[in-house]
């Protein structure tokens, strides 16, 4: 049981023009699940490798509990880790595997076998116990490296893209195991995934990262609610937040000949440098309507069957002085959805606007 | 595909188009000459191969054994007189040649056993992110590339009684001079020396190859469950190099049966008996030493059989092993 916490720690690997991981500053609460998540190359894995210490600490310091374990070797971190291909030893049986650390300890063969069934019976592997990696499915392997994890009853779990090598159906239920089994166990536990949906289920919190910098970390649904920049605004929930950066007028954006309204403090706060404002707006926060609101033009039409989704640009009057990267996405009632090619008009519903400040990309409140 | 392969589902791939006569007897000679033409390419391209093998590998093997079943004289090799296994009756009888496996025996233990041993220790080390790690893996190669005859000179010297270099170390420790070459298990070490010297980074090399073929994340795992290098060295390393101990555990013992270079030099004046009272003989000089010093043809063809026989054996016994533990991991 302990609390983890990383104080100003920085990576810069040798050669490298800037940090993997820049000043990071986090506190990981006891018995808590912590996601790290961010596209590749975000610093998200190395910054567990620098937990693990697996990785070195250029600046900084991490702390596990009270210990500074910064420059600590990893034995000596009472830490249990789950790689993303396993790395099971496949030599060695699933008991030996679950084992072998406690065997390296030398804690007596007795008590291995004890704790090593133990680990088995929560994991549904007794069966397998005496079986060689290869000879188990993708799911039970990853139920093994779970198991060898858990035999070690470690300070923290780390875990680095487990579920990133089964199949789609598979990660789903082997996500829910997972959060159910930490919630059981209560051991503090950071979790890498690059996968938005993983982190949003699984996490009691969710560090977004972006090139080495922590972005925001929040709970699940602050992150959606509340996002901080207009990258985690558009990292977290899927389909993406659509940010639309436009001209303000008086009393809002102007997009597509039309004006979007804007809370008018808001409105001025985040055009004060630039005269323009970036607005963002979930797909499910938009009313279709015909008659006044921003008129676009329906692309493509994705019917899921509990909804369908939109994909849209905007419509004929634009002042050629709107930027957004991809199409509108709108979330809709899948009987009512307009067909392709029909212009229709959308409005945003007030409280579910999100207002950023183009320069800064920062939420403006 | 074989030729002769008689394997029913070959057979219906290779069937003849529905026109052929469907006479049954007459079928399959005729279906084999259609084989023949079809994959007339793909025999083409491999007969250089099997034309050199079988002039310059088969027909002296076979004819090998044809000769060790004949009493037959270097300076009369037309005249051959067939003795049947009367050869092999008298090399089993012969002194010299169960000294001379019992050298090529220990010479093989002493050179074989370090030589792999330390070969794996260097991969390991070299396995590491070394400074001009390149230069250290070109430099193990360097004594593979050497000649025999230049390594043996030089070893001789080394080995010398009287100016020789180790001798002088040894002198210089407050200990006896050795005789190298006039001792049994001295000049034995001293060969032994010479084999270990040329064929450890060679054997390196392959068990480097194997290491860097070991995923990284297993080392880490290892780190993370508290093993040290040494354990990680014992409990992922060795069992993953495995089937590559296996294969040059053969290989040099191929080599140590076959040994003739190193003895034939270390005795500096290109004598074949393996020193005075044959202490280092090994079966290639023995075998050299029937057929081109004492003429006798069949009988050193015997003893090429034999050594023949002597590698299958231990072949065989490796790969029996092998199979039995393969079998038991499974």
């Amino acid at each position: 049981m302990a609390t983890v916490t990383f104080e100003q720690a920085t990576r810069i690997y040798p050669r490298a023009d800037r940090p993997a991981v820049d000043t990071l500053d986090l506190a990981i609460g006891d018995g808590e699940l912590l996601v790290l998540v961010g596209p590749s190359g975000c610093g998200k894995s190395t910054s567990l490798r620098m937990l693990a210490g697996l990785e070195e600490v250029d600046a900084g310091s991490i702390r596990i509990g009270d210990r500074d374990v910064t420059d600590s070797p990893p034995k000596d971190r009472d830490i249990a880790m789950v790689f993303q291909n396993y790395a099971l030893y496949p030599h060695m049986t699933v008991a030996e595997n679950m084992g072998f650390a406690l065997r390296i300890a030398g804690v007596g063969k007795a008590d291995i076998g004890r704790r090593v069934a133990e680990a088995a019976r929560i994991l549904d592997l007794e069966p397998y116990l005496a079986r060689r990696p290869k000879a188990l499915s993708g799911g039970q392997r990853q139920r093994v490296a779970m198991g060898r994890a858990i035999v070690r009853q470690p300070q923290v779990f780390l875990m680095d893209e487990p579920l990133s090598n089964l199949d789609a159906k598979l990660r789903v239920q082997t996500r829910t195991q997972i959060a159910a089994l930490q919630r059981r166990l209560v051991v503090t536990t950071v979790y890498v995934t690059h996968d938005q949906v993983e982190a949003m289920t699984m996490g009691d919190r969710v560090a977004v990262l972006k090139d080495g910098v922590l972005q925001q970390c929040d709970a699940p649904g602050t992150l959606y609610d509340r996002p901080a920049n207009t990258f985690v605004a558009g990292f977290i929930g899927s389909p993406a937040m659509n940010v639309v950066t436009g001209p303000g007028v008086d009393g809002g954006v102007r997009l597509g000949g039309a004006v979007l309204p804007v809370p008018r403090e808001r409105l001025a706060r985040a055009s004060a440098g630039s005269g323009r404002i970036t607005v963002g707006f979930r797909p499910e926060a938009v009313d279709l309507r015909a008659g006044d609101g921003v008129p676009v033009v329906v692309d493509v039409v994705e019917q899921l069957g509990s909804d369908a989704c939109l994909y849209a640009t905007l419509g004929a009057a634009d002042d050629g002085d709107v930027l957004h990267t991809a199409d509108l996405v709108v979330r809709t009632e899948p009987r009512s959805a307009p067909a392709v090619g029909e212009p229709v008009t959308l409005r945003v519903r007030e409280d579910h606007l999100h207002v950023f400040d183009p320069v800064t990309q920062l939420r403006v409140d | 595909m074989t030729i002769a392969s008689d394997d029913p589902r070959v057979a219906a791939v290779t069937a003849p188009p529905p026109d052929a006569p469907p006479a049954a007897p007459a079928a399959a000679p005729r279906r084999r000459r259609a084989r023949l033409t079809r994959n007339r390419w793909g025999y083409a391209y491999v007969a250089p191969f099997f034309l050199l093998f079988g002039a310059f590998s088969l027909y002296p093997f076979l004819y090998t054994a044809y000769i060790s079943l004949h009493e037959v004289r270097l300076s009369d090799i037309d005249g051959a007189e067939f003795v049947g296994f009367g050869n092999y009756t008298a090399l089993l009888q012969n002194e010299f040649f169960w000294n001379a496996a019992r050298n090529t025996l220990t010479i093989g233990i002493l050179s074989t056993v370090p030589q792999l041993c330390i070969a794996l220790g260097l991969a390991h080390l070299l396995n590491y992110r070394l400074r001009g790690r390149t230069f250290f893996r070109v430099a193990m190669l360097m004594p593979y590339a050497t000649s025999i005859a230049a390594a043996t000179l030089v070893f001789g010297q080394l080995f010398g009684h009287d100016y020789g270099l180790i001798n002088a170390l040894l002198q210089g420790l407050g200990l006896d001079r050795v005789d190298w070459e006039a001792g049994t298990l001295s000049s034995q070490v001293a060969i032994s020396v010479i084999v270990t010297w040329r064929w450890t980074g060679y054997n390196a090399l392959i068990y480097l190859a194997a290491m860097q073929a070991i995923p990284n994340d297993l080392y880490e795992a290892a780190t993370l469950d508290g093993a040290s290098r040494w354990k990680q060295f014992i409990h992922v390393t060795v069992p993953a190099l495995k089937p590559t101990i296996l294969f040059t555990i053969v290989v040099s013992t191929i080599g140590a049966v076959q040994l003739f270079g190193e003895p034939l030099l270390f005795s500096g004046n290109g004598m074949t008996n393996g020193g005075a009272s044959n202490q280092y003989q090994t079966l290639g000089l023995l075998m050299y030493d029937q057929g081109w010093t004492n003429f006798r043809l069949g009988q050193a063809a015997a003893t090429a059989w034999a050594m023949f026989l002597i590698i299958l054996v231990v072949v065989g016994a490796c790969a029996l092993i092998a199979r039995r533990r393969a079998r038991a991991e499974r």
